[in-house]
């Protein structure tokens, strides 16, 4: 018998692309690790003695302050509009996503415009009643002010998620708690809550790690934070063994949020037995409750995102024509065209990780893939320091193999290579995760079809698997896009020299006192983050019903 | 001529513990239609996948018209493989046209690839337009172009999983017997999926049946019903009753009464009678018959199934037909025209 022998089965190219790119994308992870091991920087005595609890004190205190009141904006705004018909409801649903496309820091500075003694309020108080106030109405440049900064821009988390959560929960549920004697405050208590919780508690998973990320609003405020640490490590001492050893205390945190959500989620499925489940039914309450609910509803969109908005607007039509010039055109066609191409690197990325998984039968496969989607939960701080490490030693190698000595020049670090591959590890799982779930929605099937039919599986992947999910691509490249464009702190770290986008172009401003300027950088990161939000919250309700 | 062989096919997938296919060996002849059957888990859609590639045993060999395509860690990938295949779900390329969707797998040196894709279709008695896109069609006609598509590039072996299971029960009939009459027109060798008995009998020229990984027996279907090899062979293809019998000089005694057999002399110990409902017949006392308490009588339109039972309350049921009438009867008389006779421990 004609013995056929070929391949190896369990070999394919896709499998060892994937291992590549696994790699890359996993060396600044195990570069903060493993520096761990050696000794810290000259610097380290110093900011251990003096600084460290600081950081400590103030990361957690904003952490807590950020999870009690993105809970509170959340849930009861989450409540509301899933289980009560009042006056805006169909409205507030997606309003109150919308402050997700507020950048913290911009918030920040927004608020600070809001309250000083030139902001509407004040001026409104002058003109109107008389009254004067020296400096600002309200100081916010402190510690609760950031943690009210980032609740109003992070609750949206709390919100979509515990929404969702809500309106799954089955009607009979309810009613058989109502038969049981409880009144809808007691259910909401006892029954509705108890069950929302692993996403309630997702949520504000999230915006804690958000909290972690955020430089600009705490730089901003003065208040000093792991995140503020790295920066003043990294910058102004020039202490990368430092710099290391706070981000590496900060993925601890990192961890720690992260170890907390999974165990309170545990094994428990919070999800109705039977699938037969009755729509909720949205109740009518009293006129004086559906009067005080829009009122709530109404105040927390405002305050989170309409009058920040307005002022922003106002700001842009005051100088627009001061700033609007060739350099900003040129720095809107930066970040887009850096956005773009981050957004693009990483959906082909993702989709060649995602086909080596779906062509292959092993599961270690899948399991190590999930290292692509780490990135995501560690702040960009710690990436960059992560990203810069390697690429300075790769740098130094080069020069001293290849080049004299007295060339001056950077070929990786300091280039926007880095800050490429820096949003890479970052956004890798924000572009994942639609791949994914595009080529679940498609099946396994008509790939193996096609291959059937005597189809090779690159031609497959260009033929039938890509035209099929061309939407989810198209979404993942938006997706990051809306996310690089915000993204501050590795790109102040890694920008290369006097290199600007519209997110640390709008920053450097708004610190320098000219605020009302940084507002039309603001205005068009803004615009371009509500894109997405509409069109996540269209998908959202589309799942729920 | 033997154009497939599985030689001692073992699969595991992944966290399971155990074998979904379990050291199965078969044969299959060019030309004929073998169905595969079993319940759902007992790896049935395994054994299909193996064959075209799309996973990988553990153990065994496989050959596809004289040439091993798989072997220890090596195969040869699906696309080199010239199986065709139709999915459960179909697979329809959904961006591609009917006519798209058909030529896909012809080779790119045919020289006129449209003209057999439709030739293709004509056959598989599609006369819809043919640049429709696969959502425009009915289900039924999903799987015609599903059809087409796999024997279009003429491969060596066709293999269906779960054909008949989206259609209706007015539709199967139908179309059982226009697909078994495609692939004989074709001259093609065919793999089947299937649950059902129906589809099995009716349709294939011999029949697998696998049970937790293991192939029990693999024969033509009239073997299969009349000799399974093991009770649970005997059970898949529709009810059997087992009554326990006291063999005598010149019959069994049973507690349903006595069955005159002269065979009854070789047996020593006590036995089990092995009979379908169909094997026995329902009768006027006369004469020396078995008789039991009616239970129960179910109307299916062709026949009736009347349950009986004996003092202790065993029950055996017995087919008859639709006309025969019960009304005021509290005892039915029946003789057992075919029964197997084991013995029992």
């Amino acid at each position: 018998m004609n013995i056929v022998k070929r391949n190896y089965y369990w070999w394919n190219k896709w499998t060892g692309y994937s291992l590549l790119i696994l790699l890359l994308i996993a060396t600044p992870l195990f570069t903060i690790f493993f520096k761990l091991f050696e000794k810290p920087g000259g610097s380290w005595t110093h900011i251990a003695n003096n600084l460290l609890f600081g950081y400590f004190q103030n990361t957690i205190l904003i952490l807590l302050g950020v999870a009690v009141l993105t809970f509170l904006l959340g849930v009861s705004t989450a409540w509301l509009v899933s289980n009560y018909e009042f006056p805006g409801r169909r409205y507030f649903e997606w309003l109150l996503i919308l402050p997700l496309g507020f950048p913290g820091y911009i918030m920040a500075y927004t608020y600070v415009g809001i309250l000083d003694y030139t902001g509407p309020i004040q001026v409104f108080l002058r003109n109107s009643f008389d009254i004067h106030i020296k400096g600002s109405l309200l100081d916010i440049m402190n510690l609760p002010g950031a943690i009210f900064i980032l609740s109003i821009t992070l609750f949206p988390y709390v919100f979509l998620i515990s929404r969702s959560s809500f309106v799954q929960q089955s009607k009979t549920l309810q009613e058989a708690s109502f038969l049981l004697g409880a009144n809808r405050f007691q259910t909401f208590f006892k029954v509705a809550l108890p069950m929302a919780r692993p996403a309630i508690v997702a949520g504000i998973a999230l915006a804690s790690m958000e909290v972690l990320n955020d430089y600009g609003t705490v730089k901003y405020f003065g208040v000093s934070t792991f995140t503020t640490g790295i920066f003043r490590a990294w910058f102004s001492m020039g202490d990368a063994g430092t710099a290391i050893y706070l981000a590496a205390i900060l993925m601890v945190f990192v961890f720690i949020i992260l170890y907390l959500e999974s165990i309170q989620r545990g094994n428990r499925q919070y999800s109705s037995v039977n699938g037969i489940q009755k729509p909720l039914v949205r109740i009518h309450p009293t006129l004086g409750k559906k009067i005080f609910y829009t009122a709530l509803c109404s105040t927390i969109f405002l305050l989170s995102f309409l009058f920040p908005f307005l002022q922003l607007l106002h700001w842009v039509s005051m100088t627009y024509a001061k700033v609007v010039n060739q350099d900003f055109y040129l720095l809107i066609f930066r970040s887009f065209g850096l956005a773009v191409v981050s957004g693009a690197l990483v959906v082909v990325l993702s989709v060649i990780l995602l086909y080596a998984l779906r062509l292959s039968p092993f599961k270690w496969v899948k399991n190590i893939t999930k290292i692509a989607t780490l990135g995501y939960a560690i702040p960009g701080a710690v990436i960059a320091v992560g990203v810069m490490i390697p690429l300075l030693a790769l740098d130094k190698w080069i020069y001293a193999s290849f080049i004299s000595s007295k060339a001056v020049g950077l070929f990786f670090s300091g280039t926007l290579f880095a800050l490429v591959f820096a949003y890479i590890v970052r956004f890798m799982a924000v572009g994942y995760n639609p791949v994914e779930a595009g080529f679940q929605k498609i099946g396994i099937h008509v790939n193996e079809a096609s291959r059937l039919l005597g189809t090779r599986s690159t031609k497959t992947l260009w033929k039938i698997d890509l035209p099929l999910i061309k939407t989810s691509l198209i979404s993942g490249i938006l997706l990051v896009f809306v996310d690089v464009l915000k993204e501050l702190p590795l790109t102040l770290i890694l920008r290369p020299f006097n290199y600007q986008t519209l997110a640390t172009k709008a920053f450097d401003m708004a610190t320098n006192e000219m605020i009302a300027e940084s507002a039309n950088a603001a205005l068009i990161i803004i615009l371009t983050g509500i894109i997405p939000i509409i069109f996540l919250n269209k998908l959202i309700k589309k799942r729920e019903l | 001529m033997r154009i497939l062989s599985l030689n001692q096919i073992s699969k595991k997938y992944n966290q399971a513990k155990e074998f979904a296919v379990n050291d199965v060996s078969f044969d299959v002849e060019e030309g004929e239609i073998l169905a595969l059957i079993g319940e759902s888990g007992s790896g049935k859609t395994t054994v299909l996948r193996l064959i075209a590639g799309l996973e990988h045993p553990d153990a065994g060999s496989i050959s596809l018209s004289g040439q091993v395509i798989v072997e220890g860690k090596k195969s040869v990938p699906a696309h080199e493989r010239q199986v065709g295949m139709v999915f459960q779900d179909y697979a329809l390329f959904p961006h591609l046209t009917i006519l798209e969707n058909v030529k896909f797998g012809l080779k790119k040196n045919l020289s006129d690839p449209i003209k057999v894709a439709e030739d293709t279709l004509k056959l598989v008695g599609l006369r819809e337009d043919y640049h429709k896109y696969p959502h425009q069609l009915s289900g039924g006609q999903q799987q015609r172009v599903a059809l087409a598509r796999a024997i279009a590039p003429n491969p060596k072996i066709l293999l269906m999983d779960e054909p008949f299971s989206n259609l209706d029960a007015m539709l199967k009939d139908q179309v059982r017997e226009e697909i078994r009459q495609i692939i004989k027109k074709t001259g093609i060798t065919a793999i089947f999926v299937t649950h059902d008995t129906k589809d099995a009998l009716s349709t294939a020229d011999r029949i697998a049946i696998l049970h937790k990984g293991y192939l029990q027996q693999i024969d033509i279907p009239k073997n299969l019903y009349e000799f399974p090899v093991n009770p649970y062979v005997a059970n898949f293809f529709g009810k059997r009753n087992e009554i326990m019998a006291v063999p005598r000089e010149d019959g069994f005694h049973t507690t349903f009464g006595f069955i005159t057999d002269p065979e009854a002399k070789k047996y020593k110990e006590k036995v089990r009678l092995m009979f379908r409902p169909e094997h026995g017949e329902v009768v006027r006392r006369d004469g020396q018959q078995l008789s039991g308490k009616i239970v129960k009588i179910s109307y299916f339109g062709s026949h009736q199934m009347v349950k009986l039972a004996d003092e202790e309350g065993k029950r055996v049921t017995i087919r008859t037909n639709p006309g025969r009438s019960f009304d005021g009867m509290e005892r039915a008389f029946f003789y057992l025209w075919k029964y197997d006779v084991e013995e029992a421990f």
